[in-house]
């Protein structure tokens, strides 16, 4: 663990004493060798229990694909910013790196804690890299709206799991999740209790986030730089699945009965947010939307509390990260070239971007859970664990899908086909940097479908 | 009950505190030196309520105050000048007159949702008081010879009779525009009779509802002309006429606002491009800009808002070769595609207001005599409305927008009193100024993209009748950047191209 967290500390300080001109290419460089080491933690030799263990961070299989991830995402961020920062001065664009790679270090920590006092610690001090480079790097006057509303919402949320925590810490004198999950079940009845249910889980929905909660993500992921998005729909949600995982164990069996509202709010809020795709004109607003639908998957396969929920949700939150964040990758080499998120004001890419329409193809192809990508293993098994349990579910999981295949190609077609407008017709080609971006998201993903033990934890 | 007395207590200890309306009263006169009374001669408020409506009034201020600071409204911690525009829209239209407000319209109206592509339309003047379009005589005619003209004239006529419908929004006044339809009337000499019926035909085969007329016939029609000289005569019927063009300005800026387009007071004095070289096909390295974004300085003030932006709209009117300037068109080698400037320059003309009791009645068409002459009624009062276009050489002074009295009486009057007899005895009451917005290459609109810039589109040149053509140029201009083509009217004959290949398209008997 130790081993990827100290190169991190120090990637800060070489992003403070690198000399300008090699500024962007050694941090690269440097993130790029520490997600390849990364990726010796998904070797796992204990096939259900803790590797790495520390006496405060451990990696397990359900941990693990979070974490090389959260790794991968630094350069992908890195190569992603270079244009778009490049015009500001010095000292604004170290500092940029620097929040970058603390983010990374927070969310290693967090992915990584033992202790779910450090993993919720963690788990706030990922918000404050997050509202800075929203609020200070974001393109218009509502990133000061969309940071309140980010910062606010999840700490409101967060607040009463920091009080149920520390009821649980008072009722079994630790946290460690290395002994909790030897506890017996809680003798869980009284209304207190419910209220210490809901408590452990809303800083989660709220972070994922479920339907009703959700107002905060597409302000975020809109006014963000285009790595605030990235880092936003690839990692940041998926804490909020991991968190609800890893607490899911502690609350039974209050669960069956009290998760009902939730997971109906999950289902719904699909189809809700799938049609509010089909109307949005701005395109990351629609790539927001549809994390939420994703993730609104996510957030019912974990409330089902199965082995192939979980399985399900493990696998759709990694292939979204990567899908997510390529479509926001798209959409900001659209707004790097037009200066405009608007999709009627930049179409018909397909003729004058040819090879963007590819990948274009590939991440909308993936959006739609096409099969063999893991998105759809994933989809499928939370429908199926969710059709066990309830018939009626299929009814609302079906529609979503459909609707989701529908605003894909939606929004394929929108900025791909079509006439292409007079005033885009003299446009930069696509940079080696932009296809590198893309082959470096979307490769994983289709590497995942030959391999996918990595991925579906502890259903070994 | 002690409960009462505590509160009691608190008001007479407030009242030292908090000095109430009454008491301060009550001190000005001691002060005064006067004759004081301890009494005032207001019919007694006892103290409480006074306390109580003041509370009221605190808690809602401060109740203001907590809305005011919630998500929902518009406050900010950081107080910015409101008039300036956001930092980044989709399209910016530089240039508040009738044709940028259409196009804005037309631009919101195609999306139907408030939320869609932002709009921004930026005007230096908010005031007009140099503006063509409020400055116009406000006809409208179909009586061109290209059919171009003809179809976007009968399509913008059929806009404005039904302009309630497009324009009207809801819970405010209906727009009266005052639309005449008194029709114009052309007048033709021996020499350009032969236009006048070729012109006739096109207007016909277009729909425009025209007759000719012989001098006989014209003076059964109209008694009050004197037909000396006249050889054929060219009526509209229907869909000609004049309107308030100041009502129509509105009617697009009221609803272009409610439809959410965003209007800022402000001159655009400067663009942030990106610029990369291209070769032509004779092997010439021409230079391709893009605009990045506008810079828009407030009036009267040193502060400014560089406004980013995907496309930029050039509806700037007269000033509009101005604007490209800053663009660097017209300022390369003579012989290269930057070499050649936009032709659109601001001409002045004059508008003459003469009353004449004894004048044409109510019937009066918008006359154009061959000469250059023109006049219509205006109102019914026995008021009409005079000009006429001064020659090539001697075109006045654009500097400012002062009335030469004597061209009314060296030019106008002489060919008008000619004419219409009974202006021998007119009196001209008042006179203003405008511009032309005039391309100097062949006197029609731009409408399109120069090759050079990439997201820049032109949509003016008018001279002299943007206003009739903006209901149709506006949608035609929303198409062009939303649809990437002419859907509804092909406008492709007004791009800059013509002026490129110098291949003008020229229109016949313009005045």
């Amino acid at each position: 663990m130790l081993k990827i967290l100290i190169p991190s500390i120090f990637l800060v300080l070489t992003a403070w004493t690198t000399p300008k001109k090699q500024l962007w290419s050694t941090t690269l460089a440097y993130s790029l060798i520490i997600a390849l080491i990364s990726l010796s933690w998904l070797v796992n030799p204990t096939e259900t229990g803790w590797s790495f263990l520390g006496p405060h961070m451990a990696t397990d299989p359900l941990s693990t694909p979070l974490l090389v991830l959260t790794c991968w995402l630094l350069p992908l961020m890195i190569l992603a910013s270079q244009n778009h920062i490049s015009p500001e001065p010095e000292n604004r664009q170290r500092m940029y790196i620097t929040l970058l790679t603390s983010l990374q270090i927070f969310l290693i920590m967090a992915f990584g804690a033992t202790e779910m006092f450090m993993f919720y610690v963690m788990f706030e001090a990922t918000l404050i890299p997050t509202l800075i480079i929203i609020t200070r790097w974001g393109n218009q006057a509502e990133r000061l709206n969309a940071g309140t509303y980010f910062l606010f919402y999840t700490l409101a949320g967060s607040l009463p799991l920091l009080v149920a925590l520390l009821l649980l810490q008072n009722s079994t004198g630790t946290l460690s999740l290395l002994t909790l999950q030897f506890c017996p079940p809680f003798p869980l009845s009284s209304y207190a209790d419910k209220m210490w249910w809901a408590g452990c889980l809303i800083a989660f929905l709220v972070k994922m986030p479920l339907y009703g909660a959700h107002l905060w993500l597409p302000k975020a992921h809109v006014e963000a730089p285009i790595a605030g998005s990235m880092v936003l729909a690839a990692v940041l949600l998926k804490l909020g699945g991991y968190g609800m995982m890893r607490m899911m164990m502690l609350l039974e069996p209050l669960t069956k009965e009290l998760s009902y509202p939730f997971i109906i709010f999950a289902l719904w809020g699909i189809i809700m947010t799938g049609s509010i795709c089909l109307r949005q004109t701005d395109l990351k607003s629609l790539i927001a939307y549809s994390s939420v639908s994703h993730m609104g998957l996510v957030a019912a396969g974990i409330l089902i509390q199965t082995p192939w929920g979980f399985s399900g949700a493990l696998i759709l939150m990694i292939a979204h990260g990567l899908t997510s964040s390529a479509l926001f990758c798209l959409a900001n080499t659209n707004y790097e070239r037009t200066h405009s998120r608007t999709m009627v004001l930049a179409r018909g890419l397909q003729m004058a971007l040819p090879l963007m329409t590819s990948w274009w193809f590939i991440a909308s192809l993936a959006n739609l859970a096409l099969p063999p990508l893991p998105n759809l293993m994933g989809e499928l098994m939370i429908i199926s664990s969710l059709f066990n349990w309830s018939w009626w579910t299929l009814t609302l999981t079906g529609i979503g899908t459909l609707i989701t295949a529908a605003y894909s190609l939606y929004m394929f077609l929108m900025t791909q086909r079509g006439p292409l407008p007079k005033h885009i017709i003299a446009l930069d080609p696509s940079h080696s940097r932009e296809h590198l971006l893309l082959a470096l998201h979307l490769l994983p993903l289709l590497l995942l479908i030959l391999k996918p033990e990595i991925i579906w934890g502890w259903t070994a | 009950m002690s409960a009462w007395r505590r509160v009691h207590a608190k008001l007479r200890a407030l009242r030292g505190v908090v000095p109430s309306a009454r008491d301060t009263h009550r001190h000005t006169w001691t002060v005064d030196g006067s004759l004081t009374l301890c009494r005032s001669f207001s019919t007694g408020r006892p103290a409480q309520n006074d306390f109580f409506k003041d509370l009221e009034a605190q808690l809602a201020a401060a109740r203001k105050k907590m809305v005011d600071a919630l998500p929902g409204s518009s406050w900010t911690p950081l107080q910015v000048n409101p008039n300036l525009p956001p930092e980044r829209v989709d399209i910016v239209i530089v240039g508040g007159g009738v044709v940028g407000w259409s196009i804005a319209y037309w631009l919101k109206q195609r999306d139907g949702m408030r939320e869609g592509h932002r709009v921004l339309v930026v005007e230096k003047d908010p005031t007009y008081s140099q503006a063509s379009t409020v400055l116009s005589a406000g006809g409208i005619r179909q009586q061109f010879s290209l059919l171009e003209n003809i179809q976007l004239s009968l399509a913008s006529a059929e806009f404005l009779r039904n302009i309630n419908v497009q324009l009207g929004v809801l819970n405010e006044d209906p727009i009266d525009l005052q639309f005449n339809h008194s029709g114009y009337l052309f007048l033709a000499n021996e020499a350009v009779a032969h236009i006048m019926e070729e012109n006739y035909n096109i207007q016909r085969h277009a729909g425009a509802k025209v007759s000719l007329l012989s001098p006989k016939r014209l003076k059964e029609k109209f008694p009050w002309i004197n037909t000396d000289g006249v050889a054929l005569a060219s009526y509209g019927l229907e869909n000609e006429g004049w309107f308030d063009p100041w009502t129509l300005l509105n009617a697009f800026k009221r609803k272009a606002l409610s439809l959410g387009v965003i209007q800022c007071c402000g001159e655009v004095t400067d663009f942030t491009c990106s610029k990369k070289y291209m070769m032509t096909a004779d092997g010439d390295l021409e230079p391709v800009k893009r605009i990045k974004s506008v810079k828009v300085q407030m009036p009267n003030s040193l502060e400014y808002q560089p406004v980013e932006c995907a496309v930029v709209v050039n509806a700037a009117g007269a000033f509009s070769g101005k604007l490209t300037e800053m663009l660097g068109i017209g300022s390369g080698p003579k012989d290269s595609i930057a070499g050649v400037p936009l032709p659109v320059e601001p001409r002045k003309r004059y508008v003459y207001v003469a009353h004449c009791p004894e004048g044409p009645g109510l019937d009066t068409p918008f006359l154009i005599d061959y000469s250059g002459v023109y006049f219509r009624r205006e109102g019914l009062g026995g008021n009409y409305i005079a000009g006429a276009s001064p020659e090539e050489e001697e075109e006045p002074d654009v500097s400012n927008l002062e009335v030469d009295h004597q061209f009314f009486e060296e030019k106008v009057w002489p060919a008008l009193a000619n004419r219409v007899p009974a202006f021998e005895k007119l009196k001209v009451t008042s006179a203003w100024a405008g511009f032309y917005d005039y391309n100097t290459f062949d006197q029609n609109c731009i409408i399109g993209t120069h090759p050079l810039i990439s997201n820049m589109y032109f949509a003016t040149g008018f001279s002299g009748h943007g206003l009739q053509h903006s209901p149709a140029v506006g949608c035609a201009v929303a198409e062009l950047i939303l649809d990437g083509g002419f859907q509804t009217f092909d406008l492709s004959a007004f791009g800059f191209k013509r002026i490129l290949d110098q291949e003008p398209i020229l229109e016949r008997n313009i005045v």
